[in-house]
């Protein structure tokens, strides 16, 4: 989990930046690059593009730190919907340029969800409510947890969950919302 | 009905609108109870909040090290375009009083910090003073900085700037002439009782003055380069008309200051 020193750091940072402070910006691409990196690769799939909305966000980051305390939230989670919203952007916008594309990637998504093989998670530097959401997660089925994860990071429908993971739509709607009981008893013990 | 009444279902769609596999009519009807109950757009909140933990929980992976040149060169550009956007509306109003100020290390650390920024905007500014600027790409300031690096008479530039940081005074020096050129870039104009005073900020000592400005938009000083040189920054104080004497230092405001900075061909 993560630190209030570590958290309190990035808040600092964030002041900093809002004063347009662009040494603070360079620390704040140091602490946080790799993880946000991470999640923009997990939703865009192809290290391009994900350096595209690495620096879309950091941008973003520069013109509107200003608002990060008005928002209440911990450091990185309001830097991971930043990130999270510039590469739902690049993803709308390449499913739109290239249809074919997106073929070519639900195969692997497909394969990622056969076996045990599953995106890892990592919870070291995590917020305490990113912490709690963890530990709800790693109680679900490996299949539940997969699709749960990539409905919200890639702002999936239960339709295209099924068509990109070639599965039948029945199958999604079922996984789902027996991931979503589950969590929503394990959350309400976090309050 | 009023759902807040049934906290499970509740909790159920607010998870599921968060998460956005609520969809349709169903996505319509639950954001309308949003806006118009309180518990049910609260609930919402808690959930969008929960979710948002996802985007702390992916494994980590290292950009290319180009990701940080990208986004430092976007950023130097933004910066230097609203010193510029601020040279062209000019100061917004007189700056608080502020006399002394040049005993502050701050002062010179801030000078030192805006200097790469400064050097640019002094180029930009320079040109667009001749009417040549139009935009404020990253190409046309390096094309405007080999204009101004083609204009070999020009040794030493500074862009005096008030406490918003708008750029309000281009000043040159041309050795050759012996010649200091202010261009006034802002706004600003001093009262009829009132003039405005040039001064240098040597490393030590006092200020220095330089010489009391016309109202002119251009004007020039006679000044050598012993009086310049080795001088890092250079302000502009309001002062009863005619000016101060040198040695006793500015008596009014300092209006504008900026860094000096020597053209190193």
């Amino acid at each position: 989990m993560s630190t209030p020193d570590a958290d309190s750091e990035l808040m600092n940072l964030l002041d900093r930046i809002a004063m347009q402070d662009d040494t603070a910006l360079k620390r704040l691409y140091e602490r946080t690059s790799s993880r946000l990196f991470g999640l923009a690769l997990r939703v865009v799939r192809n290290r391009d593009a994900a350096e595209d909305v690495l620096q879309e966000s950091f941008l973003t980051i520069w013109r509107s730190a200003g608002n990060y305390r008005a928002s209440l939230s911990p450091p990185m989670a309001w830097l991971g919907l930043i990130v999270r919203s510039r590469a739902l952007d690049a993803l709308r916008k390449r499913t739109s340029d290239r249809a074919d594309l997106m073929n070519e990637l639900d195969e692997d998504l497909a394969e990622t969800l056969e076996g045990d093989s599953t995106n890892p998670m990592d919870a070291t530097e995590a917020s305490e409510q990113a912490f709690a959401l963890h530990q709800c997660l790693t109680r679900l089925e490996n299949k539940q947890r997969e699709v749960v994860s990539l409905a919200y990071l890639r702002d999936l429908s239960h339709g295209e969950l099924a068509e990109q993971l070639k599965l039948p739509l029945g199958t999604v709607k079922t996984w789902i919302r027996r991931g979503l009981e589950q969590l929503r008893a394990c959350m309400a013990r976090y309050a | 009905m009023n759902i807040s009444r049934h906290p499970e279902l509740l909790d159920r769609l607010a998870a599921s609108y968060a998460l956005g596999t609520l969809r349709g009519g169903a996505r319509r009807r639950f954001e309308r109870l949003a806006r118009e109950q309180a518990p049910v757009r609260a609930a919402a909140l808690v959930w969008q909040s929960r979710w948002s933990g996802l985007t702390e929980l992916q494994e980590l992976a290292q950009p290319s090290s180009h990701v940080w040149t990208r986004i430092h060169n976007m950023v130097d550009a933004e910066k230097a375009a609203r010193t510029m956007e601020a040279a062209r509306s000019g100061p917004q109003g007189l700056p608080a009083d502020n006399r002394g100020w040049w005993h502050s290390l701050l002062v010179w650390r801030g000078a030192a910090a805006v200097g790469a920024i400064a050097t640019v905007a002094a180029v930009a500014v320079g040109v667009q003073v001749h009417g040549a600027l139009k935009a404020s790409s990253g190409q046309q300031i390096a094309t405007l900085q080999q204009q101004l690096q083609a204009t070999p008479q020009i040794q030493y530039v500074a862009v005096l700037s008030d406490d918003k940081a708008a750029a309000s005074m281009l000043v040159t020096f041309d050795p050759k002439n012996n010649q200091l050129v202010l261009q006034r870039v802002g706004g600003f104009q001093e009262g009829a009782d009132k003039s405005l005073q040039l001064w240098a900020l040597p490393p030590s000592g006092g200020p220095r003055s330089l010489g009391v400005l016309g109202q002119e938009k251009l004007l020039t000083l006679v000044a050598g380069e012993s009086d310049v040189r080795q001088v890092p920054a250079l302000a502009i104080s309001l002062e009863p008309k005619g000016g101060v004497p040198s040695a006793t230092g500015p008596t009014g405001p300092v209006l504008f200051k900026g860094e000096l900075i020597q053209r190193t061909l």
